[in-house]
């Protein structure tokens, strides 16, 4: 089975988080590949997303099922391959987080950093093709002023079926972490910039 | 000097008016901010003695050859990623009287490989082109598996394409193909090279005939291809071209350019190529060559307007990615290059589909249609009549061309693959394997003969008598039409060892499905430019163009004539890049 799990600070209360996590509509265009969703009533939803498998990119439809909600903590789904065999799931996982050490004090955020962070920013982003948001958070963390933070995760789990499952399972799992981070921080950048 | 370039101008010209092509097209894909030939460009933003334009097979043999005999190379490359369309490929090379055959106790002769040539060649061929291809291609395979530590292994019990019933055929050993290569050797290239979807990742060809081949891809071995996966080791053409990518560009360093192309091959006053003009980062990007440019940028699958000048087909699809454009003909012609042909009707063409939603490289994947030739599966064309034998290209490639004069088409460009509920439940299509759902945008399915006529348009009574006829006959184990199950070659590739004709069963068992095919190529085109035996391209006027040279695909077909054979295409690049390779460096650098 390919997973994932990450976890990203974000300066936002749990309760603002909530709010944006619990609406798909508000993120989906977040997730890497995403071509089209459509709810079919309050816990279910057909996901289409392209993704690439090996050499090939595919277009692969999903129905994707709520199995919890759990305000403001977390939300669980299950997923099933409709065109493809595989099955999976995944959650969003909320919680409040202290600022930490390497979060900038309040009434610092539009302060420019210091050429080191830049450095280590830029190596990110080479090195790991990560967010500028991610960069950042690795060197010097943006700081919103006044902010309470949350902790957000999230996890997924593919587990491709048939005869192929295993060739699948090999070219999913390097793609499953950055599919993870990506949409974490993509979450997380959006509601911090709301918040400023 | 300037009545000369204008008789050179106008043969370019001309030339381009025989394409026929869409000169907006050309023009907005080479010209840019041309220079006039003869003239400078205002600086060299890189130089080296031999600049190789495209990293295929072709272009990498070159410059490592050249490397090694003293000149400095570079490689400039279209495409995001290095590796050509020979990356993208099987992988296979074949060369007759090879090392590894020997080695293996197997008995040929180059005597027995010019018989087999000189049928291919079907008298299409330049014979001193042919016969120097021949007394060339080991020397060459040898060289860079001693000096670039390419492991060439011999695939065991794959058959020449017509063996037995051809003089000089063999029955096993003249394709190559390598060794498991760890794709973690490449270090910063290793994201940077391509990988293939038309082949099985990780396999090797005696892991696929020990599985029982691509009619028992069900049964293969996916822990074993997981892991490979997992751990990037490579075969087939992505396995191939690791080799010579870390041999170039790690090993001596040779410097790639990436997302690089070439927009204008750049003359001095005599006539000369010193350089090329390209693109780089959105900007002009001159780069001087002291000694040649060698032109390996393969065919023109993805410029419509020159397959369909030069293939003979309304139609056209290329099966690799997209960057075949033939730049190297329009730059070539631009300054007086000769172009050379050879009949397109039996080279490499197949049919094949387009699963929806599926890409490569940000276009359609196009998957040759290998389905028709297993057990409980044919082709029709659009009456519902059989027309070939599916499993064996050869046979078929000059019928998709074939013309029905009084209805002034061709009956057989579109066509349709048909299979019946026992080849589902057995069979994959593409990468659905039998119990997965098939997109209904692809396939067309009926619970009868007569409804499936309907959906393909085809006459009911047409469509019936042909699956009537092919059952009778595959009942017993013979197609008395068009004998599939002759070829030992198609065996290999397709055949199903549990039934006594491994190509034939019966189309009996509803649901019946039906699949649009459309004619697709794998990058081997029927023109080319001319060149001398020195793979130095030849001028309209009958001379070499001094620091030109064109090898692989970009090359004309002069040694190989009029037919085709797998593997032919990678022993033409990996032999006419050396010999490119070794002239250059042997040429005087041209001073500034």
């Amino acid at each position: 089975m390919a997973e994932a799990e990450y976890v990203t600070r974000v300066a936002a209360p749990v309760a603002r988080v909530w709010e944006f996590v619990h609406e798909m509509d508000n993120w989906a265009a977040f997730l890497r590949g995403y071509q089209s969703h459509e709810k079919q009533g309050e816990r279910d939803s057909i996901w289409v997303l392209k993704g690439d498998v090996g050499a090939v990119t595919r277009t692969v439809k999903f129905h994707v099922h709520i199995d919890e909600w759990d305000a403001p903590a977390q939300v669980r789904f299950t997923l099933r391959g409709l065109n493809e065999e595989m099955n999976g799931g995944g959650s969003f996982l909320l919680q409040p987080a202290a600022a930490t050490a390497s979060a900038q004090p309040p009434g610092s955020a539009a302060r420019r950093p210091g050429w080191f962070a830049r450095l280590v920013r830029w190596a990110y982003r080479r090195i790991f093709g990560r967010s500028e948001r991610a960069a950042s958070a690795a060197g010097a963390a943006d700081g919103v002023a006044g902010a309470e933070y949350s902790q957000l995760g999230f996890q997924l789990r593919i587990a491709p079926g048939g005869p192929m499952g295993p060739l699948v399972d090999a070219m999913l799992t390097p793609l499953m972490l950055p599919v993870a981070e990506e949409l974490a921080e993509k979450i997380a950048a959006r509601l911090e910039e709301r918040a400023r | 000097m300037t009545a000369w370039w204008e008789r050179l101008t106008r043969a370019a010209q001309a030339a381009r008016a025989a394409l026929q092509s869409d000169a907006a097209e050309i023009e907005e894909e080479t010209q840019g901010e041309a220079l006039p030939p003869g003239s400078e460009p205002p600086r060299w933003d890189a130089e080296a003695d031999l600049v190789a334009v495209g990293s295929g097979l072709g272009g990498l043999c070159a410059a490592i050859a050249g490397h090694d005999a003293g000149a400095a190379c570079m490689v400039l490359e279209k495409a995001g990623k290095l590796g050509g369309l020979s990356g993208f490929g099987g992988g296979e090379v074949f060369v007759p009287a090879n090392d590894c055959l020997h080695a293996l106790g197997i008995e040929d002769s180059l005597e027995a490989a010019r018989r087999y040539a000189e049928f291919l060649a079907a008298g299409f061929q330049s014979q001193p082109h042919l016969e120097k291809w021949l007394d060339t291609m080991n020397e060459a395979v040898r060289y860079f598996g001693e000096k670039a530590d390419v492991r060439w292994k011999a695939c065991e019990g794959l058959p020449d394409y017509y063996y037995p019933h051809v003089p000089g055929t063999l029955a096993s050993g003249r394709y190559l193909s390598v060794d498991i290569f760890d794709g973690k050797t490449l270090g910063p290239w290793q994201q940077k090279t391509w990988l293939t979807p038309i082949m099985p990742m990780g396999a090797l060809h005696e892991d696929m005939y020990r599985w029982g081949g691509l009619a028992k891809v069900r049964e293969w071995d996916y822990e074993l291809l997981g892991q490979r996966i997992a751990d990037d080791l490579r075969t087939f053409g992505p396995g191939m071209m690791g080799y010579f990518v870390k041999a170039a560009v790690l090993d001596r360093g040779i410097p790639a350019y990436t997302e690089t192309p070439a927009r204008q091959l750049l003359t001095n006053a005599a006539g000369r190529v010193i350089g090329v003009r390209a693109e780089h980062e959105g900007q002009p990007f001159f780069v001087r060559a002291r000694r040649g440019v060698v032109l390996a940028l393969g065919g023109y699958d993805h410029n419509e307007q020159l397959a369909r000048s030069f293939e003979d087909m309304r139609e056209w699809h290329g099966v690799f990615p997209g960057h075949l454009h033939g730049d190297h003909l329009v730059m070539g012609m631009e300054i007086g290059a000769a172009i050379a042909s050879v009949p397109p009707t039996n080279l490499a063409l197949f049919y094949g589909y387009q699963i929806p939603g599926e890409e490569v490289d940000g276009m359609p994947l196009w998957r040759s249609c290998w389905e028709g030739g297993v057990p409980h599966a044919i082709w029709v064309n659009s009456q519902g009549e059989r027309f070939c034998d599916e499993s064996f290209y050869k046979d078929f490639q000059p019928r998709i061309r074939a013309w029905d004069g009084a209805r002034q088409l061709q009956p057989n460009a579109e066509v349709f693959l048909i299979f019946d509920g026992t080849y589902r439940e057995r069979y994959p299509l593409g990468s659905f394997m039998p119990g997965q759902p098939l997109p209904e945008d692809l396939v067309m399915i009926a619970d009868t003969v007569g409804e499936l006529a309907d959906c393909i348009g085809a006459p009911r009574e047409n469509l019936e008598r042909t699956l009537a006829r092919f059952n009778t006959g595959a009942l017993r184990g013979e197609d008395p039409d068009f004998g599939r199950g002759q070829w030992p070659w198609a065996v290999r590739m397709v055949g199903d060892m549990d039934y006594p004709n491994p190509l034939l069963g019966p189309l009996a068992k509803p649901p019946y499905h039906a699949v649009r095919l459309r004619p697709t190529s794998v990058g081997v085109n029927s023109t080319g430019l001319k060149w001398n035996l020195d793979a130095q391209v030849m001028h309209v006027r009958g001379h070499p163009i001094e620091g030109l040279y064109a090898v692989g695909n970009s090359a004309a077909l002069l040694d190989l004539g009029g037919g085709y054979q797998s593997g032919t295409s990678n022993c033409r690049a990996i032999t006419w890049g050396y010999v490119a390779g070794r002239h250059i460096a042997a040429q005087p650098p041209r001073e500034s």
